[in-house]
C-alpha cells in the first residue's frame, strides 16, 4: 500500500466516474470538491443524486480548479498531462488503478480513505468485501453476464471474479461475444442481463431484445449495469444481491 | 503579399489572447480570490492550449502548403495523404504498448508513423499522379491507420485506452502541459522553417519537374526533404494533440489567393491563416452544450468536408476547360 | 571561336548513347529524328534533368556543378508539356524565369509574344497555344546562353510558328545558342544546322538543304522526297 501523509480535512476532486465512486463512499461532503460530470447521470451512476450535492466536471483541471482542491483522483487519461500540470499547480495528483482484481479494490479503497486522513473509513466496506469473499459457493453455475450486443465478461476478468463471488461462473465464449447460435443451443444455466441503459434505443439494446434472447431457455438475472461500468465498491451491494438471488 | 501576412498575423494574435481568456468568468473570480492562482491557471493550463492550438494550425497550413507544392495536386495535406493518420499510430503504439512517456520520445514516434505514411503514398500513389489516385491512396493509408489506432488502442494494456481513442483520432488541446507543447512546437517550428526555405524550389516546380530539375532543384530530392520535415512537424503535434484533419487542406488553398497562385509562396501565409482556423474551432467547441464534449476535429472536418466538395467540383470545371483547344 | 555549348560523352543508359556536340554561340540548331529516337533524352540529358554521364560544360563553365542560383542565366529548359496546375498569372509565371524581379524585361516578353492581353490571367486557363507561348517566355526571360526547347513550335498556328522562329533567330544573334527539337522536318530551313537523332544516336549533322536530300533522313524516317513531297519509302 503508498504511503500517503494524512491530510485532515483534505478537499478532494474526483475526474473520473470511477474514481468518483470511492470519493462518493468514502468522504463527509466538505471534502468533496468536485466529481465529474457522469457521476450526476441517473443512467451512469446509482449514486446520482448524492452525485448533484456537488459540483461537477467535465475531467479536465480547469473545471476543478476555482474549488482549490488538495488532491485531485484520476483513472487513465492517456494523452493528456493533467497529473503533470496539477502537481504543478500544488495539487496533489493521485492516479488510482483501474481493478483488474478484488484486491485492486480493496487497495483503492484504503488509498483513498488514507487521504481523506482517517484509514479506518475504509474498514465498512473492506469487511464486507473480505466477508463475500470468504462466504464464495462452492459450486457455481454456468452463466453468461450480457450487456448490449452480446457482449460478455472475458473469463478470469474481473467481472467474472465478482461474478464467481455471486456463484456464477461466467463462461467463456470465442471472439468473447455472445451470439445468437449461443443462446438457441447452448443457453447457460444463468443469464445476467445488464440493464445498462435498456430504456434507450442502440443497436446493443436491439440485439438483447431478440426473441431468441428473450426467449432463452435460461434463469434470468437482472444486474444493475451502472455498477458493472467500474467494478468498484459499488459491486458489494451488487453482488450480495444477486447471489441472493441465483440460490 | 506581406501586407496580408502582417494583417494574418495581427488577427491571429487578436484571437489567441481571446482564446487564452476566454471563458472569462473563472478567470476573473480567481484574480479576485487568489491571484497566484490565476496565474497559474494562465501559465499552466491556457497558455499550452492556446500555444497549441496556433502553432499546430500554423504546421497543418506550412506542411498542407507543402505537400500540395510537391505532389502539385491541391488536394493534398496531412491527412488526406494519411500522415497526421499514420502519426497517431505512431503516437499509440509508443505511448500504450512501449509504455513511453517523455513528449520528445512520442514526438519521434509520431514523426516516424507520419514519415512512414508518406513513403507509403508515394510508392503507391507516385508522385505527380491525378486527383483521383493521389485521393483514393491517402484515404486508404488515412483508413488502415486510423482503423490500426483504435485496434492498438482496444487491445492495449491499460482499460482505458480505448476512451483515448476518440481524442486521438479527432484531436484534443485539453490539459496538455508547457513540456508537452515545447516538445511539439520546438522541432515543428523547426521543421517549418526548413519547410519555408524551399519556398523558391516548390515554386519552380509549378513549371513541371523537369524544369525544376534543369534550374538545379532535382525534384525527387525535394520531395524527400518535405516528405521528411512535413513528418516531423506533423507527428510532433499529432503526438501530443492528435489528429486534426482538413486545416491542412483549406489553409493552403486560402494562402494561394494570398500569393497569387504560387505553391511555394504560399507556404508563409498558410501558417498565421492555419492557425486562425484552428484557434477559431478550439474556441468554438469550447462553447458546446454542457455535458458534451465535442473533439476540435470534429468541427474542423464538418466544416472542412462541404469545402472539400466545393473544390473538388472546382478542379474538375478546370480540367475540362484546360484541355479545350 | 570558342563553343557556347560544349558536350562530351553525353548518356541515359537506354536512352541516350554516348554523345559529343559542340554549338557555337548565335547558332540555332534543329534537332529532328522519328519518335523515341532520343531527341527528347539528349535535351534533357544536355538540361541536367536527369543525371548523366560525360560532360556538359557551357559558356567555359561546368553545368553539373553551377548552382541554382547562375544556373537560369546558363541554360533554360523548355519541356514539351503545356500542362499547368496551378493558377499563376501569366505575368507571374514568366517572372518565375527570372532570379531577380525586372518588370522591363517581362513588359518586352508580353510585347514579343503578344500576351499583353491576357498578362493578368492565370495560366492555367488560357488555350493551349497561348499557354506555349507564355511557356516560352518563361524560358526566353533570363537570356541565358543556351536554349534547349523541346518541339516549341507544337500547338501554333502557322503565324505563331513564323513568329517563335523569328523570335529564335533574333534571341541567338544576342549571343546565345538554342538546340530546337522539331517535329515537323519541313521547318529546318530557319536553321543553321540540323540534327538527325536516330534510335539514341547523333547519326548526321548538316546544313538543312543537305539534311532534307540526305539517305540518313530517308532511312531514319522511312521517307523519301519525290516530286510533289513526301512519302513512304517503298524499300
Amino acid at each position: 500500500m503508498p504511503a500517503f501523509a494524512l491530510l485532515i480535512g483534505a478537499r478532494i476532486a474526483s475526474l473520473n466516474l470511477c474514481t468518483d465512486e470511492y470519493l462518493l463512499l468514502l468522504a463527509r461532503p466538505r471534502e468533496i470538491a468536485s466529481v465529474s460530470f457522469l457521476s450526476q447521470d441517473r443512467a451512469e451512476s446509482p449514486l446520482w443524486q448524492q452525485a448533484r450535492r456537488y459540483p461537477a466536471n467535465r475531467g479536465s483541471i480547469e473545471d476543478v480548479l476555482t474549488r482549490r482542491p488538495d488532491v485531485m483522483l484520476t483513472m487513465g487519461g492517456g494523452g493528456r498531462a493533467t497529473r503533470l500540470i496539477a502537481a504543478r499547480l500544488d495539487i496533489r495528483p493521485v492516479e488510482l488503478k483501474a481493478p483488474n482484481s478484488l484486491d485492486d479494490v480493496a487497495i483503492n479503497l484504503r488509498t483513498v480513505a488514507a487521504l481523506l486522513g482517517e484509514p479506518r473509513r475504509a474498514a465498512p466496506w473492506l469487511d464486507k468485501l473480505a466477508q463475500l469473499q470468504r462466504s464464495r459457493p462452492a459450486t457455481s453455475k454456468d452463466a453468461l453476464w450480457l450487456s448490449g450486443g452480446g457482449q460478455m465478461l472475458a473469463p478470469g476478468s474481473i467481472g467474472a471474479q465478482w461474478l464467481r463471488l455471486a456463484g456464477l461462473s461466467q463462461r467463456g465464449l470465442p471472439g468473447g461475444r455472445a451470439d445468437l447460435e449461443t443462446m438457441l443451443v447452448r443457453p447457460p444455466a444463468v443469464l445476467v442481463v445488464s440493464n445498462y441503459r435498456s430504456a434507450q434505443v442502440s443497436s446493443g439494446q436491439r440485439w438483447l431484445d431478440h426473441p431468441i434472447v428473450r426467449q432463452a431457455k435460461a434463469r434470468r438475472l437482472t444486474a444493475e449495469g451502472r455498477r458493472w461500468t467500474c467494478l468498484g465498491p459499488l459491486m458489494i451491494g451488487e453482488i450480495e444481491r444477486l447471489r441472493a438471488a441465483a440460490r | 503579399m506581406n501586407r496580408s501576412i502582417a494583417l494574418l498575423s495581427a488577427a491571429l494574435v487578436v484571437l489567441m489572447v481571446v482564446h487564452l481568456v476566454v471563458p472569462l468568468a473563472p478567470l476573473l473570480e480567481l484574480r479576485r480570490t487568489d491571484p497566484g492562482l490565476a496565474t497559474l491557471l494562465l501559465t499552466e493550463i491556457r497558455m499550452p492550449r492556446t500555444l497549441l492550438a496556433a502553432g499546430y494550425g500554423a504546421v497543418l497550413g506550412t506542411t498542407g502548403a507543402a505537400l500540395q507544392a510537391t505532389f502539385a495536386n491541391p488536394l493534398a495535406s496531412p491527412d488526406i495523404t494519411g500522415s497526421s493518420s499514420g502519426a497517431a499510430l505512431g503516437a499509440v503504439l509508443g505511448g500504450y504498448w512501449l509504455g513511453i512517456s517523455d513528449p520528445l520520445a512520442l514526438a519521434a514516434f509520431g514523426a516516424g508513423g507520419a514519415g512512414l505514411a508518406l513513403v507509403a503514398l508515394l510508392l503507391l500513389a507516385g508522385r505527380r499522379s491525378d486527383s483521383a489516385a493521389l485521393l483514393l491512396a491517402g484515404v486508404a493509408i488515412a483508413l488502415a491507420a486510423g482503423a490500426a489506432t483504435s485496434l492498438l488502442l482496444a487491445l492495449a494494456p491499460s482499460p482505458f485506452a480505448f476512451y483515448d481513442s476518440f481524442e486521438w483520432l479527432m484531436g484534443s488541446f485539453v490539459d496538455r502541459s508547457l513540456a508537452q507543447a515545447a516538445a511539439a512546437l520546438i522541432p515543428a517550428g523547426l521543421a517549418c522553417a526548413l519547410l519555408a526555405r524551399r519556398a523558391r524550389a516548390l515554386d519552380l516546380l509549378a513549371l513541371g519537374e523537369d524544369v525544376a530539375a534543369s534550374l538545379g532543384f532535382p525534384p525527387r530530392r525535394v520531395a524527400l526533404e518535405v516528405v521528411a520535415l512535413s513528418a516531423v512537424a506533423v507527428g510532433a503535434c499529432v503526438s501530443v494533440c492528435g489528429a486534426i484533419g482538413f486545416v491542412g487542406l483549406i489553409a493552403p488553398y486560402a494562402a494561394r489567393r494570398v500569393s497569387r497562385g504560387h505553391p511555394g509562396r504560399a507556404l508563409l501565409p498558410a501558417a498565421p491563416i492555419g492557425a486562425l482556423l484552428l484557434v477559431v474551432a478550439d474556441l468554438a467547441v469550447r462553447f458546446a452544450p454542457a455535458g458534451r464534449v465535442i473533439p476540435v476535429g470534429m468541427l474542423t472536418t464538418i466544416v472542412g468536408t462541404p469545402l472539400l466538395i466545393w473544390l473538388v467540383t472546382g478542379m474538375r470545371r478546370t480540367t475540362t476547360r484546360r484541355f479545350a483547344p | 571561336m570558342t563553343s557556347l555549348l560544349k558536350a562530351l560523352g553525353v548518356a541515359l543508359d537506354g536512352r541516350l548513347n554516348p554523345t559529343d556536340l559542340d554549338l557555337e554561340p548565335g547558332s540555332l540548331v534543329a534537332l529532328i529524328g522519328p519518335n523515341g529516337s532520343g531527341k527528347t533524352s539528349l535535351l534533357r540529358a544536355l538540361a541536367g534533368v536527369e543525371i548523366s554521364r560525360g560532360q556538359v560544360i557551357i559558356a567555359g563553365e561546368d553545368a553539373a556543378l553551377a548552382p541554382p542560383a547562375r544556373r537560369p542565366s546558363l541554360l533554360s529548359f523548355l519541356p514539351a508539356s503545356r500542362d499547368l496546375v496551378w493558377p499563376i498569372r501569366v505575368r507571374d509565371l514568366i517572372a518565375l524565369g527570372l532570379v531577380r524581379a525586372d518588370s522591363k524585361r517581362i513588359a518586352e516578353l508580353l510585347d514579343q509574344l503578344e500576351l499583353d492581353a491576357v498578362a493578368d490571367r492565370p495560366a492555367s486557363e488560357l488555350s493551349t497555344g497561348e499557354r506555349a507561348r507564355v511557356l516560352l517566355a518563361r524560358a526566353l526571360a533570363p537570356s541565358p546562353q543556351l536554349l534547349l526547347l523541346d518541339e516549341p513550335l507544337s500547338n501554333l498556328d502557322p503565324y505563331w510558328v513564323l513568329q517563335t522562329l523569328g523570335l529564335l533567330r533574333e534571341t541567338v544573334t544576342g549571343g546565345c545558342a538554342a538546340l530546337v527539337s522539331l517535329h515537323d522536318i519541313d521547318r529546318v530551313e530557319a536553321f543553321d544546322r540540323v540534327l538527325l537523332a536516330d534510335h539514341g544516336k547523333i547519326v548526321a549533322d548538316l546544313s538543312p538543304g543537305a539534311m532534307l536530300a540526305s539517305s540518313e533522313l530517308a532511312r531514319a524516317f522511312r521517307i523519301e522526297r519525290g516530286t510533289s513531297g513526301w512519302r513512304v519509302s517503298r524499300s
